[in-house]
């Protein structure tokens, strides 16, 4: 039978979390860390807990909880010294997820459908959960960690536990009742308890496993071009233009999907202005460098306000980038729809523009554009190099709209204010997000507010250094 | 002796009086020698490395400026030493030659200046003494305007001949049916001024179409297939198969009645010549290709081969995208073939680079980067060849061979690309790329002793690829040369049976520039003397010009250890964490993987 839980555990625990990717609060003091649930799992020949740990914060802010496997081996084999959270006596305690045994078992019980304490695995009505290979840690993310099954299946596990919905498992639920096919199919999820209320804990799904990322494919087209000499965008053999058009085109059959799945619904722009305002004004103050656009980026929002009629809105992915989209052989696919993490809940569930998702896109593309401007040892970027990037964002921003207008037979173009509105909205949203973690990243998006707000300047005026 | 004079007779001497019965003599086998022929294999062109050529263009025996059936003859060493499995060769009957050969004026004579069947005999006596076979076009849906069966059907409309072909009194019917050869045709029926009728063509409007409806036409195409067969030959490519019936209110591609004529076809070739192979050309989507291998529950009853057409072009187009998706697709798309089937594939033939079978937008892109100069498109395609399209860089005709050998299906080696021949785009039609063989740098490159003036075509003499820079002989003295490359990956292909033979399997990677796939033949390691061992090969090829590398899910494999093929150099373990490899710009890596030899 299975050990009861260590007293040492919360310790091992307030030692290992804060230092994991996923834990995502970093800078923050912690305070302390306390084991609120723990639930032995069945697994024959090794001691595994799920166990439930709750961060409690210096900064007297709301705590964060986290789901961990807590699993114990006889220490001195080093499969796992890997995926170590220490030692407990002469046993070895590490992440579960990385022993074959407990991920084959979690599927095993999604499979079964059973119930272990206040875990709930359930299958999706009416799929078939292929017997698969040994487990294997995919990867490590921000918010999640992921275990393949051979080709067939991925099970993705919440790190951060929140209770109440998950907009990433209510989508895909959604999407799969109308046989939505630009999402990998949802084969079942994970579900718990957190302080009473219910909670996500992971989903079972489809998994791709020959693609890649939108945003690899992109950056391997803008490689290809920065290596000519002097050839235009639409010359260069790695023209991405295609791809996006087909991206476009995928990204409104998700739309419609989701209308069909949902419904659709009516947002106030006053009300979306104002909190683009309120976001602007907590980043005016944090970054420096957006004080100067602050007006103009104001007076966009402003007449957004003044709309007379209010905005078309529906469910959305509300995160879209290339990042979150994946090539395979036959199309593109979408993934991860938990929504801009740093945003509460209660918002990310909200209907909103389509156009939100839209922008979201196209300022990827600058990203994509951009990114290798960053990586030269030049202090300033080849303006050039600069046109000429800018050349390939223009290009496939358009093949990406002129695709999802085909689709939808609504040209996002036709909504132009709208659109810059949450293009302005996302920049600043990366501003602060760059200023914070990749500082070398924030004159990307900077650059982008200065272009958008002068959009008849054309986009090789504004150089890379005048907006710092 | 074999000879034409019987044909010919019939038209020379013909006598009103009697034509309304007379029925043309033609030629028997027994007339001829037979050649020894090889051991029955049943799945020899699954493994085989085919090698197309040109006997016009390969080398000249009697100084006629021409190639011929003994000049490929004296060839014959040098293909084996190649490694070439087969021979295919491009039609080689008589024919007036306005569509380079594949106008068949008469289907059992050779073409007078290519030789005799004697001469043919000879060439596949020979090359089956070397262990090679030798298939051959047949073109079954038309044939010349010259043939006598059509002169016969034109003058006679109540002949033995007269239902030959399909004629019609007017030119309004199959308005479906589109035209192949867009840039010479305007019509798919052409009026007959002798017999006051119009008849239907698909292809020139010199090659009319065969009547596959009557009866008499299917027996004498099956006679014709018995001719070569009883000489000795390995097989056909069947040009243009789709389009041997025509029905009212269809596009008359792919009918139903054509892979009937096909199926009987096939039973005549097991029933009496064991172990030859019937190849199609069917220019379609794989999805409607694989009908013309028959039925999957029998393993196969039509076709023992067909081209993958649409694959060459994405091969091209992901090599100047930089990312694998465009040949992932399509073989995403490939649907499975009966276990006795095969693809032929290929990077480029006598015909142009054919974009039939890729999307408008997808056309005008190959277009933009492989067609700079309008001279180099032809009808729905680019005439160049292979190392020309690729600006003749080492790497990438490295790449894109590796690509060809490994691939599932067996692969077509085009003439002369074997050492990088050059192509003249001012040459007519197709001509570009059907320029003499270039074996020395001596005067017409060692083709020909001829008159310079009088060969078929010129050799090609520019800086760079001419036959001075670029000849079997200067590579033949200098191992680094792309011909001992390309003999060295075709020897390194054949000790595993896994290219042709085994399963295919894309492995992914999250890097988009990286192509990856498995080849597994179960049970298919015998030369590693662990009888029953599977043969397994990794194949991982880099579609991008800059380094790239690539983490790939070996876990199937943990703890064997990757040997790469054309070295014997072991690579590190595979273990429990992602493969990590990196590749030159353009690399490639074949390897075996093998269950990890015991320490001790």
């Amino acid at each position: 039978m299975n050990s009861p839980p260590s007293p040492d555990l919360a310790a091992l625990l307030a030692d290992w979390i804060p230092r994991q990717r996923w834990f995502g609060a970093k800078g923050r003091a912690v305070a302390s860390v306390s084991v609120v649930a723990t639930t032995p799992l069945p697994v024959d020949g090794v001691d595994v807990e799920h166990v439930v740990a709750e961060v409690a914060f210096a900064d007297g802010g709301p705590a964060a909880h986290f789901q961990v496997l807590a699993a114990r081996r006889a220490a001195g084999g080093d499969d796992f010294e890997h995926a170590a959270i220490g030692v407990d006596g002469d046993r070895l305690v590490y992440d579960g997820l990385w022993d074959p045994a407990v991920s084959g078992w979690l599927l095993r019980a999604i499979r079964e459908g059973r119930e272990v304490g206040e875990l709930r695995f359930v299958p999706e009505p009416g799929i078939e959960i292929p017997p698969a290979p040994p487990g294997r840690v995919l990867g490590v993310e921000q918010s999640n960690t992921s275990v393949v099954f051979g080709e067939k299946s991925i099970l993705k596990l919440f790190r951060r536990v929140a209770a109440g919905g998950n907009p990433d498992l209510e989508l895909h639920r959604a999407l799969r009742a109308v046989g939505g096919t630009e999402v990998a199919t949802l084969q079942g999820a994970v579900e718990g308890v957190l302080h009473g209320e219910s909670a996500v804990l992971g989903m079972l799904q489809d998994y791709a496993s020959n693609s890649a990322e939108g945003w690899a494919m992109a950056l391997a087209s803008v490689r290809d071009l920065l290596a000519e000499a002097d050839l235009r965008a639409d010359e260069v053999g790695g023209d991405f233009a295609a791809e996006a058009n087909r991206l476009g085109q995928t990204i409104a059959v998700l739309h419609s999907d989701l209308v069909r799945a949902l419904g659709t619904a009516e947002r106030d722009p006053g009300e979306i202005a104002a909190a683009m305002r309120a976001r602007l004004a907590v980043a005016a103050t944090d970054v420096p460098a957006l004080e100067p656009h602050s007006a103009a980026i104001r007076g966009v929002y402003d007449e957004l306000a003044a709309l007379p009629a209010p905005l078309p809105a529906q469910r959305v992915h509300g995160d879209l980038h290339l990042g979150q989209t994946l090539r395979t052989p036959l199309g593109w696919l979408v993934i991860d729809f938990e929504g801009e993490p740093a945003t509460p809940l209660e918002l990310r569930v909200r209907p909103d523009s389509p156009l939100r998702d839209v922008a979201g896109m196209l300022r990827s593309f600058d990203y994509a554009a951009n990114h290798q401007l960053l990586e030269t040892d030049e202090p300033e970027p080849d303006q050039q190099r600069v046109w000429r990037s800018t050349e390939w964002a223009d290009r496939n921003r358009s093949a990406f709209l002129d695709g999802y207008a085909a689709r939808t037979g609504s040209d996002p173009r036709e909504h132009e204010l709208v659109l810059r509105a949450y293009e302005l909205d996302k920049a600043v949203y990366e501003v602060v997000y760059e200023t914070r973690n990749r500082p070398t990243w924030a004159p990307i998006p900077l650059r982008s507010i200065a272009r958008l707000l002068n959009p008849e300047r054309g986009t090789a005026g504004v150089p890379i250094d005048s907006v710092q | 002796m074999p000879t034409d004079a019987r044909t010919s007779d019939v038209t020379a001497d013909h006598d009103p009086a009697e034509a309304a019965d007379a029925e043309l003599g033609e030629t028997s086998s027994d007339d001829f020698e037979h050649a020894r022929t090889l051991a029955v294999d049943h799945d020899w062109y699954k493994r085989a490395v085919f090698y197309e050529v040109l006997v016009r263009a390969f080398a000249d025996s009697n100084r006629d400026g021409t190639g011929d059936l003994r000049g490929l003859t004296g060839k014959l060493d040098y293909i084996q030493w190649l490694g070439v499995d087969c021979l295919w060769l491009p039609p080689f009957y008589d024919s007036p030659l306005r569509d380079g050969g594949y106008d068949i004026r008469e289907f059992r004579t050779v073409l007078p200046e290519f030789g005799t069947v004697d001469d043919f005999v000879t060439l596949l006596d020979e090359a089956h003494k070397r262990g090679i076979r030798v298939i051959t076009d047949l073109v079954m849906n038309h044939t010349s305007d010259t043939h006598p069966w059509f002169e016969e059907s034109r003058r006679n409309p109540d002949g033995p001949y007269g239902d030959f072909y399909m004629w019609e009194d007017d030119d309004s019917r199959y308005p479906e049916a589109r035209i192949i050869f867009v840039d010479t045709e305007s019509s798919n029926w052409t009026y007959d001024p002798v017999r006051g009728q119009f008849y239907w063509h698909r292809f020139f409007s010199h090659q009319p179409d065969l009547n596959y409806d009557n009866p008499a036409v299917q027996d004498a195409m099956l006679d014709v297939l018995r001719f070569w067969l009883d000489l000795g030959i390995d097989g056909f490519r069947l040009d243009a198969v789709p389009y041997l019936y025509a029905r009212d209110g269809t596009n008359c591609e792919n009918l139903p009645e054509t892979h009937q004529f096909l199926k009987r076809a096939r039973k005549v070739m097991e029933d009496e010549y064991p172990g030859r192979v019937m190849l199609a050309e069917a220019n379609q989507w794989p999805s409607d290709v694989v009908e013309y291998f028959g039925d999957p529950q029998v393993g196969g009853d039509e076709c023992h081969m067909a081209f993958h057409f649409p694959l060459m072009p994405r091969i091209f187009m992901a090599v100047r995208r930089e990312n694998r998706f465009p040949i992932s697709e399509i073989l995403a798309q490939t649907p499975p073939i009966p276990s006795n089937a095969q693809w032929g594939i290929f990077l480029r033939n006598h015909d142009e680079l054919t974009l039939e079978m890729v999307s408008d937008e997808e056309r005008d892109y190959m277009y933009s980067e492989y067609a700079k100069d309008p001279r180099m498109k032809a009808n729905i395609g680019i005439r160049r060849r292979l190392a020309p399209l690729l600006e003749n860089d080492r790497n990438q005709l490295e790449l894109f061979t590796a690509l060809l050998l490994s691939l599932p299906g067996s692969p077509v080696l085009y003439y002369g690309d074997e050492i990088g021949m050059g192509d003249n785009i001012w040459l007519g039609d197709r001509d570009a790329v059907r320029s003499p063989m270039q074996w020395t740098p001596d005067r017409n490159a060692g083709f020909s002793t001829a008159d310079p003036g009088r060969l078929y075509l010129p050799p090609i003499m520019d800086p760079l690829y001419g036959y001075q820079a670029v000849n079997v002989e200067a590579q033949l003295n200098s191992t680094t040369s792309l011909l001992h490359w390309n003999r060295h990956m075709i020897e390194i292909r054949k000790r595993h049976s896994a290219f042709g033979l085994g399963d295919y399997h894309e492995l992914g990677g999250s890097n988009p520039s990286v192509l990856a796939y498995v080849r597994t033949l179960r049970g298919g390691g015998p030369r590693t003397g662990t009888d029953g061992a599977d043969d397994v090969v990794l194949c991982v090829n880099n579609m991008s010009r800059f380094p790239q590398p690539v983490e790939l899910d070996l876990s199937t494999w943990q703890g064997c250890r990757p040997h790469e093929l054309t070295g014997g150099v072991p690579f590190p373990r595979i273990g429990e964490l992602p493969y990590l490899l990196t590749l030159p710009g353009h690399g490639f890596f074949w390897f075996s993987i093998t269950p990890e030899e015991d320490p001790s």
